[in-house]
């Protein structure tokens, strides 16, 4: 009996320093990365996967955070509970004054395949991905300026074979769309907006190309007076529309339904209707926005992303840089445009994809006057953005002469008081060309 | 024959000068020592999780404060000037008494008018008390959810039961038209609400006892007269304090309209809460996070509150003392 209670104690002993062994053996450095992208959840996993089963060292924890990503990000840094990397959807000045972010310039200095890869050096937007000689993140591709996107069946059964060049014609269309299909069942209707951001994904890319921006870099002001005539076309578009304005995935629904003939958004849209809301028993098109007159007077914005910030609150800096140079390798990469999650920024990337691999990501490649604009200084406003507050006069909720005197008073009064008290710089670009944004000389003024 | 009473002689009064008593021992004997080492868990508790966070409100009630220790500053009386001529935040009270108001008047009645119902010993009622109740313990945020699809104009539910049964024409678009989206907010939230009250209201019958009841029925009273003579007086303690809490959780309602319409259409349903709580987290139609204005604002909407809750419990006195 005795040996018994032996030799089952023994194999107890054994059984524990093995369990405790275990842990000890498999012990790697795990790096947390926060992204606020969904759309390209599977191919991430499937390439973190990869790495964390070549990697002995070092382990990838991807978690997916898209509601609130900064406060998130800030509530976790002060929480102690920060992650190690981060997606770049962040405002990059708030990020460096609360001392939340690590320069990267040392370690893609010392890092060829990296300058290669992603060509940092030219991709280098100050207040977007850089501050000075400081980079905190650089982006891996870019999201294409916003498209129209349409029903062709509905177009052509109110006869129209495309989407015409001037915000006139555009709305004319519209009401002839809905009228038409007043006598389908259900009822269609010619244009649909969403609740998320609307005069963001229309109207307020016609105004860019149109030559309308709400800053005015040559006199380093802001300035909404050019919006006028969008948000009486804003009007008439609102008045023939889908009847509600529901969260995006839920118009992009009912537009993959069938419900509405005109839908507006950028290159993210070539996923959405191929593999989230796929579009079946139509076919769809896409086409440029239309600009006020027909003639392009401004660049569309494009916006660079799929960046990697690093956190101060990183205890393991060398593997976070590990993640992510192999996050940002061309092995990475090639597969992530492939797949139509985004366009490439690199010409490297860009000569090395097999675009008949892009499915409609290649319907949505740049136009010649696509450009990324000088990030707007970050101020401290008070109240309503500029956008729902246009979007507001545009609903009737608000008159449009009173938004834009609005806007116009209160962002320039948060401005000057932000520059005066030396929290930021007075952008100015003197020779600014709408037309090329960045090919400007930018000035920073003290006041 | 005088007795003399008896008197304990280890009570009775001796020459003897009383032992002195230090402070210390005093509070060994009447348990004060016990009781602060069993209270100060709570106090602790207490001092950190409510006192900390609301002295920390006053502490930037004058600073512009976007979270960003580097943007802080002092900016003396301005955000109690902002404050009085914010005319989204008065607008915000207003909607605020407008929202509280039309959801005391449904939910107390229907709530009690379910008690009564399901208080009878009928089949099946513990079932239907379990169905009323059952919106209570869904998140707010899922009751929002769960109504933009009831609500919505093209594809909605109800507009869709309207329309087959001939109620309506054209769809009603019962979230992006000003005239009618509070009416979609109020049925929402009667429908979260209105089961939580009504137990209540089943536990305080419970408690009414049926001799009462049977008396009554000997007396020859009916339906009515029972429920107004002697289920709603017996039920007034219970219906005070449902009172009290409908009429604090109403003024305090935000989560589920921030899902429902996030405010809108323009500000037409943007309650009190709801603007601060966009203004504190820099979220919804906010460029900027205004920790500083939204502490001020958070300050007078307890304000605000508290004068309701006043308000209310004078009347409840004056009305105990009528009745």
């Amino acid at each position: 009996m005795k040996k018994r209670i032996s030799l089952v104690l023994a194999m107890m002993m054994l059984a524990l320093c093995v369990f405790a062994a275990v842990p000890a053996m498999a012990e790697k450095t795990v790096i947390t990365y926060w992204s606020n992208d969904r759309h390209d959840e599977t191919y991430m996993n499937e390439v973190i996967a990869k790495f964390n089963a070549e990697h002995e060292d070092i382990e990838i924890n991807m978690v997916i955070m898209t509601d609130d990503f900064e406060n998130s990000i800030l509530l976790a840094i002060d929480g102690g509970t920060a992650p190690d990397i981060v997606g770049q959807s962040v405002t990059l000045k708030n990020m460096v004054d609360y001392d939340a972010v690590v320069d990267l310039a040392p370690y893609i200095a010392a890092d060829e395949e990296y300058q290669k890869v992603n060509d940092p050096y030219n991709h280098k937007y100050e207040g977007l991905n850089a501050i000075g000689d400081a980079i905190y993140w650089v982006p891996s591709g870019q999201r294409s300026g916003v498209r129209i996107e349409y029903n062709k069946a509905l177009l052509e059964a109110s006869g129209f074979e495309g989407i015409p060049s001037t915000l006139p014609e555009y709305i004319e269309m519209a009401k002839k769309i809905t009228e038409d299909g007043k006598a389908n069942d259900p009822v269609t209707y010619g244009i649909g907006f969403t609740s998320s951001s609307p005069f963001e994904r229309q109207l307020e890319m016609m105004a860019q190309v149109s030559g309308v921006f709400y800053y005015d870099y040559a006199n380093g002001k802001f300035d909404f007076t050019g919006y006028k005539p969008f948000l009486e076309a804003g009007r008439e578009l609102v008045a023939v529309a889908y009847p509600d304005q529901q969260g995006v995935d839920n118009m992009r629904a009912q537009f993959a339904a069938g419900s509405f003939a005109l839908w507006g958004n950028a290159s993210q849209e070539a996923g959405v209707f191929t593999n989230q809301f796929p579009v079946e028993g139509f076919e769809w098109g896409v086409s440029p926005v239309p600009s006020l007159d027909g003639e392009i007077k401004g660049a569309l914005q494009v916006n660079p992303n799929k960046g990697y910030l690093m956190l101060n609150a990183c205890q393991n800096k060398d593997a976070a840089w590990e993640v992510i140079r192999y996050l940002q390798s061309e092995e990475v990469l090639v597969g992530y445009m492939e797949g139509g999650f985004d366009l490439p920024i690199t010409s490297y990337i860009d000569e090395r994809i097999d675009k008949s691999k892009m499915g409609r990501m290649a319907d949505f490649s740049l136009l010649p006057y696509e450009s990324v604009y000088p990030a707007v200084p970050t101020i401290n406003l008070m109240g309503d953005d500029y956008r729902t507050v246009l979007w507001n006069a545009i609903m009737g909720h608000v008159e449009i002469d009173e938004a834009i005197e609005d806007l116009n008073t209160r962002y320039n009064a948060a401005y000057d008081e932000d520059v005066s008290l030396g929290f930021i710089k007075r952008l100015v670009i003197e020779d600014y060309d709408a037309l090329h944004p960045s090919a400007g000389t930018v000035t920073w003024l003290d006041k | 024959m005088t007795t003399k009473p008896y008197v304990n002689p280890q009570l009775a009064p001796t020459n003897r000068p009383p032992r002195p008593v230090n402070k210390k021992m005093r509070l060994k004997e009447s348990g004060g020592l016990a009781s602060g080492f069993m209270l100060a868990p709570s106090i602790i508790f207490l001092a950190i999780c409510s006192v900390y966070p609301f002295i920390w409100i006053f502490r930037y009630v004058t600073f512009n404060y976007d979270g960003i220790p580097a943007h802080t500053r002092f900016t003396g009386m301005r955000n109690i000037t902002t404050m009085l001529a914010d005319t989204k935040f008065w607008s915000s009270v207003g909607t605020t008494f407008e929202y509280a108001l039309w959801k005391l008047i449904f939910i107390i009645p229907l709530a009690l008018i379910m008690a009564v119902l399901l208080n009878q010993k009928l089949r099946g009622s513990s079932f239907f008390r379990g169905v009323f109740f059952m919106p209570t313990v869904i998140s707010s945020s899922i009751s929002g959810m769960i109504f933009t699809f009831i609500f919505a104009t093209g594809n909605g539910i109800l507009n869709g039961i309207l329309q087959k049964l001939g109620f309506i024409g054209q769809p009603v678009g019962w979230l992006t038209d000003t005239s009618v989206v509070m009416a979609a907010v109020i049925i929402m939230s009667v429908w979260a609400g209105f089961g939580n009250y009504m137990l209540y209201f089943v536990t305080g019958m419970t408690s009414i006892s049926e001799d009462v009841y049977e008396s009554s029925r000997i007396d020859g009273a009916n339906g009515v007269q029972t429920f107004f003579k002697i289920t709603l007086p017996m039920l007034a303690p219970v219906l005070k304090v449902v009172l009290m809490l409908a009429i604090t959780g109403a003024f305090k309602d935000y989560e589920a309209i921030m899902v429902l319409t996030n405010g809108g259409p323009g500000t037409r349903t943007n309650v009190m809460f709801l603007y601060i709580y966009n203004l504190i987290f820099g979220t919804g139609a906010n460029a900027t996070r205004q920790i500083g204005y939204g502490a001020l604002l958070s300050l007078v909407a307890a304000v605000i509150v508290g004068a309701v809750t006043i308000v209310y419990n004078i009347v409840a006195q004056k009305l105990d003392e009528v009745v």
